[in-house]
């Protein structure tokens, strides 16, 4: 069905080597692939390659670096297809996808990385900047200074936020889950779901209003 | 409803969260209260801004291309099982 070349090259370099020797030569000996596996693949298609986009830019806003990003993905599918069983079916696979994200994003990027809270914006920024923004004016924006804001600027003003905060809004605004979701995905009570987001949107405001006062925007004008 | 719980309620309000009960309550008090009213527009209006300014990017095909693989089912040779196994 796809076509390509061997899977190997990509695939060796993240392969998982904890598992038991046993079990290896277990399933060794197996010459196809059983009637379950041919399943399994068929519903991870369905199901869980359809959020790449969408966790690829997760990995981005949490990585702030093309290259880690992919290599976050990539072990992010690697472990969700190990653990496709023990997905649970009806439930959002987008979510489960995006929680297994997290975890590795915590256990391997965020120990030897930068100084939590510091963002490096200009390596982020360079790669925005080398890929044209394809999305069009809308015109349901206000006219207001809102409509002036750009990418970089919001975008900015959503890294400048406490990761707390920053966390709830990308995932309620920009990915769309339930608070139940996000409450699940971050380990804390829907309530604090639900406070961080109000607090996290009000300190987002005023981040945005500083930006549109330094463009000599007036923000006093409501509606 | 007073101010303090219609703030606890706002983000919820925003983001569809609440229960027909609470919606209704909800927008009564915004009606009355024209700093919840003003206080809740400028919430709409931070989260349209941020769905719609934050540039959403493809993922690149390389990675697709490696991703797809992982389920790909084109009666693959003896070799490719042995790696499927070991991946799983």
């Amino acid at each position: 069905m796809i076509p390509g070349e061997s899977p190997y090259k990509v695939l060796k370099p993240v392969m998982d080597t904890q598992e038991s020797s046993e079990k290896k030569k277990q399933k060794k000996g197996r010459e196809s692939l059983s009637r379950e596996e041919i399943k399994k693949q068929q519903e991870f298609q369905e199901e869980a390659v359809a959020h790449i986009n969408s966790l690829y830019n997760y990995a981005l806003h949490l990585t702030m670096n093309p290259d880690d990003a992919e290599d976050l993905v990539q072990e992010t599918y690697l472990k969700a297809y190990k653990f496709f069983n023990s997905f649970e079916r009806g439930t959002n696979c987008k979510a489960w996808l995006f929680k297994i994200l997290k975890n590795n994003y915590i256990n391997r990027f965020r120990k030897n990385s930068r100084e939590p809270g510091k963002v490096d914006y200009d390596l982020i920024k360079d790669f925005y900047h080398s890929i044209k923004d394809v999305r069009s004016d809308t015109s349901e924006a206000d006219s207001d200074y809102f409509h002036s804001l750009m990418h970089e600027e919001v975008y900015q003003a959503l890294q400048s936020l406490p990761e707390e905060f920053r966390e709830v809004i990308q995932l309620c605004d920009i990915e769309g889950f339930t608070y139940e979701e996000i409450a699940n995905m971050v380990e804390s009570p829907i309530g604090t779901v639900r406070s961080r987001l109000y607090r996290g949107r009000k300190l987002l405001r005023g981040q945005l209003e500083n930006y549109a006062r330094k463009y000599g925007f007036n923000t006093n004008s409501e509606e | 409803m007073n101010c303090n719980k219609a703030r606890v309620l706002m983000s919820c309000a925003l983001d569809g969260e609440l229960t027909s009960k609470e919606e209704q309550e909800f927008l009564l008090h915004l009606s009355e209260c024209q700093e919840c009213s003003r206080e809740f527009t400028e919430a709409k209006k931070t989260k349209m801004i941020i769905r719609e300014k934050i540039v959403r990017f493809k993922a690149p095909q390389a990675l697709v291309d490696s991703i797809i693989r992982l389920g790909a089912l084109s009666s693959p040779s003896a070799e490719e099982t042995i790696l499927y196994d070991q991946l799983t």
